[in-house]
């Protein structure tokens, strides 16, 4: 019943997904992951939404906080489960399966930090705004929103730069690898509509990866 | 004018049927739905979305599409891509809750492959009942009060499916052998184009001549497994592409033992390559790719309390239940094609596969993995 082309692909995804980031950023990742959790401090707790193979959970626990991951792929769980015991910080993390769509069962104003590599990019349009909302429900006042993904440029030059260089070394990661990704748009926008003061940016190659750091306003 | 439409992207999409074609997520309103309007979920697959709108038409409903990486309802499901997070997702995201004031959402039956009814009623309020099959039997359902004779249940392998997998098996092999002989033999492009495509609607056409001679037990030579084990057929198969062969170069006269040797070499490969998974190619066998996946449907009896979930969802209708006698039986488990839905939606965990080891493969472990298991197995720590 199964086509075996499609069925290769679904298999082997998981396991090289972390080979095929690397190779989409030229390595990048890495640095930009290292950079971004700078606001977390020991203590804090967070929540790392899509925390797939568990790249910035590892991270956030090495700086002593308590991390709740959630992620739909239960392949790429294990590897982060599998990577946060093999460092000794199974006391302090804690992964679900769980989709965005279910971040409405979370307590309200419970995490100091929420936190998001390369997810965003992955979701609909209507999962993007329901996650924003949530996120905004969940962090405490004065709560930190961590974000690194890939966008689109919002200058057309760059845009088309981007979509040059993106093309062929989509086509190859995807061969190698079978993953990919897609760029968000506005996010900037997006999180300054839902209150956020925006408190660093940065855009690296050709202006399509994002770092950025947010925070919720303290209460009045 | 929407007709020829359909028709083009029905004819494109059918040629790439094994590339996912990813469409737009969220509500579709048909006709002119009220408060109280059916709403129906499908796969973001561009083509399934077009065909579900297409057998929806002149109804009054909503249509979600949900995110499936643009996967067809089965594939996705059965490969761990459409689960139960997909589709409470699309509930809660999609600003469905505010259109309609019940909470019941009809899924294709196929999609009980990877989408556990119970977890979507847990986390959202909404209630799955499993539809039919295929699109064009909702009418039908519906006036048949949300009720699914064994017609609606079945999966079918008819004249229409085995041209478009004809189609879509013979468009990438042809165009991929095009570009592999275009810098040596350009003059053969159109020849080998047309016995490609022959071959492939013969062997689909053909399909219900041999079916019953199909074993999923074949011969593996390498990593290559023959669904035509032991009748050989695919041989004569080749055979009767050989005596096409030799009927067209005694017709035009250009017998010589260069002709002969190229083009048995041709149609022996293409033969092959047509035979390799054929089962899989059709929804109505198990694929034979992997030897060591074939399972046996189980039942504990002493676990089944004859909810009847197995034979709701049970594409291949193996299931028999006697609800007076409280007793479940699967007198057609031979034609079970392992997809595993009855094993995940059964609500006391009376179901498993049993592998040819003896090995048990147990409800927990296909709910979470879906079918994708070797997935599991290759997976490594980057």
């Amino acid at each position: 019943m199964s086509t075996f082309i499609l069925m290769k692909i679904l298999e082997s995804a998981p396991s090289r997904y972390d080979r095929g980031i690397k190779m989409l950023t030229f390595g990048g990742v890495e640095k930009a992951y290292d950079n971004l959790v700078a606001p977390v401090k020991k203590g804090d707790t967070v929540l790392d939404i899509g925390c797939g193979t568990g790249a910035l959970t590892m991270r956030a626990a090495r700086k002593g906080a308590r991390i709740k991951g959630i992620d739909i792929n239960v392949d790429m769980l294990d590897i982060a489960k599998r990577r946060i015991n093999d460092a000794g910080f199974s006391g302090t993390v804690e992964f679900y399966e769980m989709g965005v769509g279910e971040m409405d069962t979370l307590k309200t104003a419970s995490y100091d930090v929420i936190m998001s590599g390369l997810c965003f990019s992955e979701l609909t349009n209507d999962e993007l705004r329901f996650t924003l909302k949530e996120v905004k429900r969940l962090l405490k006042p004065g709560g930190y929103f961590l974000l690194a993904d890939e966008v689109i440029p919002e200058n057309i030059l760059f845009r088309v730069l981007q979509w040059l260089i993106r093309f062929p070394l989509v086509i190859i990661t995807y061969i190698f690898t079978q993953t990919t990704t897609h760029a968000v748009r506005n996010i900037t926008l997006k999180i300054r509509g839902i209150g956020f003061q925006i408190q660093s940016k940065k855009l690296s190659f050709l202006k399509s990866f994002i770092e950025l750091t947010a925070r919720k306003p303290e209460e009045r | 004018m929407n007709s020829l439409k359909y028709f083009i992207i029905n004819a494109i999409e059918t040629m790439l049927r094994m590339v996912p074609f990813p469409t737009k997520t969220g509500v579709i309103k048909i006709g002119n739905p009220d408060r109280n309007s059916p709403v129906f979920l499908t796969c973001n697959f561009h083509l399934t979305v077009e065909r579900v709108k297409r057998a929806l038409k002149g109804m009054d409903c909503y249509l979600l599409v949900a995110k499936s990486k643009g996967i067809n309802v089965w594939c996705a499901a059965t490969g761990g891509l459409f689960t139960h997070h997909d589709v409470i997702s699309v509930l809660k995201t999609s600003g469905i809750e505010e259109l309609v004031d019940h909470r019941k959402v009809i899924l294709p039956q196929l999609a009980a492959t990877g989408i556990e009814g119970k977890i979507v009623r847990q986390k959202s309020d909404w209630h799955v009942i499993w539809g039919p099959v295929y699109a064009k039997d909702i009418p039908a359902f519906i006036r048949n009060k949300l009720k699914k004779n064994v017609q609606m249940r079945v999966v079918r392998f008819p004249f229409v499916q085995r041209v478009e997998m004809a189609i879509a098996w013979a468009f990438p092999i042809s165009s991929i052998a095009a570009l592999l002989i275009l810098p040596f033999w350009r003059h053969l492009i159109l020849p080998l184009s047309a016995l490609i495509w022959g071959m492939s609607f013969f062997i689909f056409l053909a399909f219900p001549l041999f079916e019953n001679r199909l074993s999923a037990r074949g011969k593996r030579i390498g990593f290559i497994v023959f669904d035509f084990g032991r009748g050989g057929i695919q041989l004569a198969l080749w055979g009767f592409f050989l005596l096409l062969v030799f009927g067209y170069a005694a017709a035009f006269h250009q017998v010589n033992a260069n002709f002969i040797l190229r083009w048995s070499f041709i149609t022996l490969v293409t033969t092959l390559l047509f035979s390799m998974d054929l089962m899989g190619s059709t929804p109505v066998f198990k694929s034979s790719l992997h030897e060591d996946r074939l399972l046996k449907i189980s039942i504990d009896n002493n676990k089944c309390k004859t909810a009847g979930f197995c034979e709701l969802v049970c594409p291949r209708n193996c299931y028999e239940i006697d609800r007076h006698a409280h007793n479940t039986t699967i007198p057609r488990a031979d034609y079970c094609v392992q997809c595993g839905a009855c094993i995940v939606q059964c609500p006391y965990d009376a179901l498993f596969f049993k592998g040819s080891d003896g090995k048990i493969l147990t409800p927990e472990k296909i709910r979470k993995y879906k079918l994708n298991l070797s997935g599991k197995h290759l997976v490594k720590v980057g």
